[in-house]
């Protein structure tokens, strides 16, 4: 159902298996991770792992060994030599102690979703994921994956965290959740892999891919038609720019702070204040996606050039202003347009299906 | 492709890993290994360490299947086969090898390993003594290491992992020892054991006295044995082996063709005991001569030889009936006769003369034996471990010329004296003697005991046991060989009487073997009944057998699991939180739970509000946490006080 599952695994080496084995296997990794989902549903963020979301299995590594094992065992059983059947013996249960620390390892690990850096669609989303370790002991070889890749495994020391990243490709613009992913370890011996499926439904903001076309920007308006003036001047107000050491106090603006914006300074401009405005309106000819790409495009370029610009769109007007605060602001409303009173849960692009949404959700 | 794209510093640490557990594998296996796939192997290893420390390209696919294709051959044509425990072995030292030429992933790694694993699996089955214990344990750890090393991209340190696999083994040895105990076990093989080519008994079934003039003077025991009503005397322990019945002049060999078979019948008392046997890879079973009862795994040769069904190569032991003295029914037959008659001709002519002249002036074939016992022991004749080389004609050499030598010269000249004085006379090598262990109870009997001596046909007993061996170094034979070399060398007999402590660690330590030996090494099916039945459960079969195993198994796991739970414990460090969080606790038991908004100050205040009775303690209580917290100077004898008031508060 979901479009990510009838993609073969990268991670798996090709053509190792064969077709049908590997098919075998994508199928049973999907089963159970369906299954996994229904039994857990949306998991709270954060979580502490509990024993009962651990599943282990043995690696290849692992069977390779049980093979090697039982042909040991064999071999001693016929000879009837006690001291190679002792060592078959502790090999095996040298196994299974290792198989109890893997799953040890992964229990009781909290697990956080950390911030995630808006991208523009087409590019790779990166979630960042803490896993913290409120053990004395530390943990080892964790690692974070789902179908397009996992991070390299880190370990945890006793009391503290380590924040993996996870990629996954934002095609469209909107939010992009990342409705599933596993924690796993090998550790010890790669014998076993332990892994959890989790649902922490974390979201990431995906701007509109910036079109390729050259259509011009509408040319810079001033606000009072008079002359263009870049000198400074103290009279009206043009903007905000970032915050540099050495700047009055009294031009910070206190209010976008407290907005939780940055810090930024106020602009005063002479006489007249010169700002693009973007105008959805403008775009005639295009369709809703080559819009808003086409703004992006824009925002994007006078951004560069340090314009300010404006931002009209048919639900929503953002004034003309400058700096990285409003830039991200017109981006999230292009992002969002159309979407902003939907269901995120069907706005993600990532499981656009009806059945996308988990069956039963259990209450933590 | 076969080039590292960016050098890995872990990867050589991985590699040397790996090379250390082959090595450590392959190392009991070297003294039987050819040295070129000693070689081969040891320049495979530092062929690919090479590579890696300079970043060279490793060998193409070409390259490594012609290597491989000619080392496989070359193992092929050293052994004449693939099969079989020591061409195996070899080939498995080879595969290391081979395979570490084309190691780049970790899987390739691992394959390593377990070819290491098959090794060290291999060495048990040449040898299971108590030292390989150690062995094992050390070389299963070096394993752990070495996987949880290869598995893991941000190695730890060292002590940290060793420490770590270190307790891992710790807790999977009680696992084994369970299974090992009641894992239920198969009666029988299902194929037999491959015996080594190479034979390590300190008999080697024949005997060239006159060649180079090297004896077994090895300590290694042969064979221990347990009277079950006490040993017979020491001149009458001879452990019958090989009988050599053809003579070329140099050497004395086996009869090739069988002969027909006399019963005996024993004349004095009969001795039942139980032989263990070290494996040898002959099927040779030194039974006390002569063996009257024996089980249907062995056989009795015509010349009363014990031989077992299959070559010994496991540790082994059977139950026989011996009686030393004894008598041949019948006559000996016509061919047998021929055999024991016959000498190579014109050879060692001085000695046949020498004989037919001794015969001349005996009155009967007994006085000539007397004669010929007395004149090795009159004349000079020496005993000596190192007798000088001898000639072609190598009894004329030893009688007249040299007149050196150990059990095996003087057995050799005295049964061709014999011969040619008309007596039908054949050697008979095994051993002879063997050390009384206090400790055990069990004789033990060591290759240095490995003995030669005569036998003759006398009509009416049959095959009389003649040992000239006896009659120049009479000692030799009550007191076994080291009783000669203490006579002869008074040095040898001061330092033994300093190492008396020596002795007696050496008769421990054999009993630390015998005990290993018939507890774990040969531990069985019916080891595993009598511990069932001392645990209380009779008549077990193998199924209330698993049945137990997988719930004493269950149990250890669980506990395990608890045990590592506990370990992995969210732990707050700040003892003053915690004493808190305990009060809280005790407070919620009555009602008085902390509301989400208050503070320490506040909730305590609440409390001693609430319940007047608390007041004192609880207004304490806090006093010593704020003090604590926010105090200028706090003190451990606060938080002692803290913790105390808290766990005195009674609610």
């Amino acid at each position: 159902m979901r479009r990510l599952r009838s993609k073969p695994r990268s991670r798996a080496s090709p053509g190792r298996r064969t077709r049908f084995t590997s098919r075998v296997l994508d199928w049973l990794r999907l089963r159970t991770r369906t299954w996994a989902r229904r039994r857990h549903g949306v998991d709270p963020d954060p979580i502490v792992l509990s024993g009962r979301r651990i599943y282990i299995v043995p690696s290849r590594l692992g069977l390779t060994y049980a093979l090697m094992l039982f042909a040991m065992f064999m071999g001693a059983m016929n000879y009837a030599n006690n001291l190679a059947l002792g060592l078959t013996f502790l090999l095996g249960s040298l196994g299974l102690v290792a198989m109890h620390y893997c799953q040890r390892n992964l229990a009781g690990v909290r697990v956080a979703s950390a911030a995630c850096e808006p991208v523009f669609a087409g590019q790779q989303a990166s979630f960042r994921i803490a896993l913290e370790n409120a053990a004395p002991l530390p943990r080892h070889e964790l690692t974070i994956g789902n179908d397009h890749g996992s991070a390299a495994p880190v370990g945890v020391a006793a009391a503290s965290r380590s924040v993996l990243e996870i990629k996954m490709p934002a095609p469209r613009r909107g939010y992009l959740t990342l409705d599933q992913f596993e924690i796993l370890t090998r550790y010890p011996f790669g014998m076993f892999r332990a892994w959890a499926h989790l649902n922490l439904q974390v979201r990431c903001i995906v701007y509109p891919k910036p079109s390729d076309s050259r259509i011009p920007p509408p040319p810079l308006e001033t606000d009072t038609g008079g002359p263009q003036d870049h000198a400074r001047g103290d009279e009206d107000f043009a903007g905000l720019r970032g915050f540099h050491p050495g700047d009055s106090p009294r031009h910070i603006a206190w209010k976008a702070y407290a907005r939780e914006q940055g810090l930024h300074v106020k602009v005063y401009a002479g006489t007249a204040v010169t700002s693009h405005l973007f105008d959805w309106n403008r775009l005639e000819g295009l369709d809703i996606e080559e819009r808003l790409s086409q703004l992006c495009r824009w925002i994007e370029d006078a951004h560069a050039a340090g314009h300010a610009f404006g931002l009209r769109l048919p639900n929503n007007e953002v004034p003309p202003n400058i700096g990285p605060a409003h830039r991200e602001r017109c981006l999230t409303a292009l992002a969002l347009f159309n979407l902003e009173s939907a269901n995120p849960e069907s706005a993600n692009p990532g499981s656009a299906n009806a059945d996308a949404a988990p069956a039963s959700r259990k209450s933590a | 492709m076969s080039r590292s794209a960016a050098p890995d510093p872990t990867r050589m640490q991985h590699l040397l890993w790996v090379i250390a557990c082959l090595a450590m594998a392959a190392a009991p296996h070297l003294p039987g290994v050819p040295l070129w796939i000693i070689l081969f192997t040891a320049s495979s290893a530092a062929w690919r360490l090479t590579v890696e420390s300079l970043r060279w390209r490793l060998p193409p696919t070409w390259l490594r299947s012609l290597i491989a294709i000619s080392a496989m051959l070359g193992v092929f044509v050293t052994y004449r086969t693939l099969n079989g425990l020591e061409a195996g072995s070899a080939f498995l030292v080879v595969m290391g090898g081979m395979k570490l030429l084309e190691t780049h992933s970790r899987r390739d790694l691992t394959v390593v390993l377990f070819v290491a694993c098959f090794l060290l699996f291999a060495t048990f089955l040449y040898n299971q003594s108590l030292l390989r214990l150690p062995y094992m344990l050390g070389s299963v750890w070096l394993f752990a290491l070495t996987l949880l090393r290869i598995h893991q991209r941000e190695p730890m340190p060292v002590r940290e992992a060793l420490r770590g696999t270190g307790r891992m083994l710790m807790q999977a040895i009680p696992v084994a020892v369970l299974l090992f105990l009641f894992f239920p076990r198969l009666p029988g093989q299902f194929w037999a054991m491959p015996a080594r080519s190479k034979a390590t008994s300190g008999l080697s079934g024949d005997m060239s006295p006159g060649d180079v003039s090297e004896l077994s003077l090895s300590d290694e025991i042969a064979f221990r044995v347990k009277f079950t009503d006490g040993p017979p005397r020491p001149e009458q322990r001879y452990w019958r082996g090989p009988v050599l019945h053809d003579f070329d002049g140099v050497t004395w060999r086996m009869a090739k063709v069988g002969y027909l078979e006399r019963g005996v019948t024993a004349l004095g008392p009969s001795y039942e005991y139980r032989i263990v046997l070290q494996p040898h890879q002959r099927n040779w079973v030194f039974a006390l001569d002569a063996v009257t009862r024996w089980p249907s795994t062995t056989r009795r040769n015509f010349d009363y030889q014990l031989l077992a069904n299959e070559p010994i190569a496991t540790l082994s032991s059977f139950k026989l009936t011996s009686s030393p003295v004894y008598r041949v029914d019948g006559d000996l037959p016509r061919a047998l006769e021929l055999t024991t008659l016959r000498l190579p001709p014109q050879r060692n002519s001085r000695s046949l003369a020498l004989a037919r002249q001794l015969r001349a002036a005996s009155g009967s074939d007994v006085d000539f034996i007397r004669a010929v016992l007395a004149k090795f022991r009159n004349e000079k004749y020496y005993y000596t471990l190192e007798p000088p080389r001898l000639q072609l004609d190598s009894v004329d050499d030893f009688m007249f010329n040299t007149r050196r030598g150990f059990c095996e010269h003087f057995a050799s000249a005295f049964t061709v004296l014999a011969r040619a004085a008309g007596i039908p006379a054949r050697v008979v090598t095994g051993y002879q003697g063997g050390e009384i262990n206090p400790m055990t109870g069990y004789i033990v009997v060591r290759q240095s005991d490995a003995h030669a001596w005569s036998e003759v046909w006398l009509p009416p007993q049959g095959w009389v046991r003649v040992d000239p061996t006896a009659a120049v170094a009479p000692e030799r034979v009550e007191r076994g060989r080291q009783g000669t070399l203490i006579d002869n060398e008074p040095a040898t007999r001061r330092l033994f009487g300093e190492l008396h402590a020596l002795l007696q660690l050496r008769r421990t330590w054999d009993a630390v073997n015998t005990f290993w030996n018939d507890q774990v090494v040969s531990f069985s099916q019916a080891q595993q009944q009598s511990i069932l039945e001392r645990l209380g459960l009779q008549d077990t079969d193998w199924r209330a057998l698993g049945i137990a195993l997988i719930l004493s198994l269950a149990g250890f796991f669980t506990a395990l699991s608890l045990w590592l739970a506990w370990r992995f414990r969210p732990h707050n460090d700040d003892a003053v939180a915690r004493a808190y969080q305990r009060l809280c606790r005790k407070l919620a038991r009555r009602d008085l739970e902390r509301a989400a908004h208050e503070g320490p100050n506040d909730y305590l205040q609440r409390v001693a509000a609430q319940q007047p009775q608390l007041g004192a303690a609880v207004g304490e209580i806090r006093e010593l946490y704020i003090g604590l917290r926010y105090g200028p100077n706090p003190q451990n004898t606060q938080l002692r006080r803290l913790k105390i008031a808290v766990r005195q508060l009674r609610v």
